[in-house]
């Protein structure tokens, strides 16, 4: 290193000279003088030093190596996860086919013409006048008994007329 | 004579590899030039770490992370480029970073917070001591922004020309000399403001 003397004699503002700034660097009393000379010297004053983690080099580079070790096991297990990642898909992929085959299955029985329910007829029946017409051509039943039959009778609405349903398997269709 | 000549011949010649040839042989899988390498540049990663966060432990981690991503994307390396330069891009882009999310947290945690030395007379005359001009600039280097600091550090303290600050930041050499003009300028406004024992040199030496 040079001395104080050849370090002040050397000296010009804005050096650069890599021996002239490792002197600044260890020596307080010259640091001084170049303030003098160039002020911007000011914060060069602390560069260039070889600075030590805390712990010391050998335990940084224990601790980065550890990591690496760990991140190194984890790239290793990287096709198991791969392998994961297509039975998922699959997993996903026959989901999502289920779901479409059911809406399709869904949206046909909609487009098909329902059959109607019990309670609709129920109403139409009510809701209807009788055709005399109609009605002379059909017979009447007056009494009716069958262990398999579901009867229902309709509400009165005041009228003489009472009106029953019978569902019986047994029963002709053109009853 | 054939056994003079035989003598002179070192024969347990140990070379060490350079930065390139231990990066060839990481690519082969060798934890050990990895090691070799983590070693030796430590102290470069570390220093520059430090100086730019000003914080012993924040630089250990910074540093550490810095070789994590190394190890990670050492495939990517160009051999035709410089190694150190590739180097310290990566040591600038996580340091930057960390300093960018540090800002806004310390932002909004200290907000309201003006700290201004007025215990000091700015008449005193003043005896500069190297220590404290660390302490002094990592007060003041407060009010730069992350890639300014790290420019002036890479140029003041690490002693990077601007040609190669330029190519480890991607940036244009005017960029640079523009963030380092700025820089000084800032801080010497704000050893005015807190340390104006200190910037009495800067008036007397002008």
């Amino acid at each position: 290193m040079m001395t104080c003397r050849q370090f002040r004699a050397n000296l010009q503002p804005g050096t650069a000279d890599a021996a002239l700034l490792e002197h600044l660097r260890h020596c307080d009393a010259c640091l001084d003088y170049a303030m003098g000379i160039d002020p911007d010297l000011f914060f060069r004053s602390i560069g260039g030093e070889e600075l030590v983690p805390p712990g010391g080099v050998d335990a940084f580079v224990g601790d980065v190596m550890s990591q690496v070790r760990v991140r190194s096991a984890e790239t290793s297990l990287a096709p198991r996860h791969a392998a994961n990642v297509w039975r998922r898909l699959a997993i996903a992929a026959t989901i999502v086919a289920g779901v479409t085959a059911t809406s399709l299955v869904y949206r046909l029985e909609r487009s098909a013409p329902a059959p109607q329910n019990v309670a609709q007829t129920l109403l139409s029946v009510q809701a209807a006048k009788p055709h005399p017409a109609a009605l002379a051509t059909k017979s009447f039943v007056e009494t009716y008994s069958s262990h398999n039959a579901t009867i229902v009778e309709m509400p009165n609405d005041g009228s003489d007329a009472k009106v029953v349903m019978i569902f019986d398997d047994t029963l002709p269709a053109d009853l | 004579m054939a056994a003079e000549v035989l003598r002179m011949i070192p024969t347990n010649v140990s070379v060490e590899p350079d930065d390139r040839q231990l990066v060839e042989q990481i690519r082969q899988g060798d934890d050990g030039a990895f090691e070799m390498l983590v070693r030796r540049k430590t102290s470069k990663v570390y220093g520059l770490c430090y100086r730019v966060i000003g914080n012993g432990e924040d630089a250990k981690d910074i540093s550490q992370l810095v070789f994590l991503k190394l190890w990670e994307n050492i495939e990517k390396y160009d051999p035709t480029y410089a190694f150190d330069t590739w180097l310290y891009r990566m040591v600038t882009n996580v340091a930057i970073d960390f300093m960018r999310n540090k800002q806004s947290r310390d932002n909004a945690v200290n907000s309201n917070l003006r700290l201004v030395k007025t215990s000091v007379d700015p008449e005193q005359t003043v005896t500069v001591a190297r220590r404290e001009v660390e302490a002094v600039f990592n007060t003041v280097s407060n009010v730069l922004s992350p890639k300014q600091k790290t420019i002036f550090v890479m140029s003041e303290m690490e002693d990077l020309r601007s040609s190669e600050i330029a190519k480890i930041l991607g940036c244009r050499e005017s960029t640079v000399r523009n963030h380092l003009f700025n820089a000084r300028k800032l801080m010497q406004t704000q050893l005015k403001k807190r340390f104006p024992e200190y910037a009495r040199l800067w008036e007397e030496s002008r």
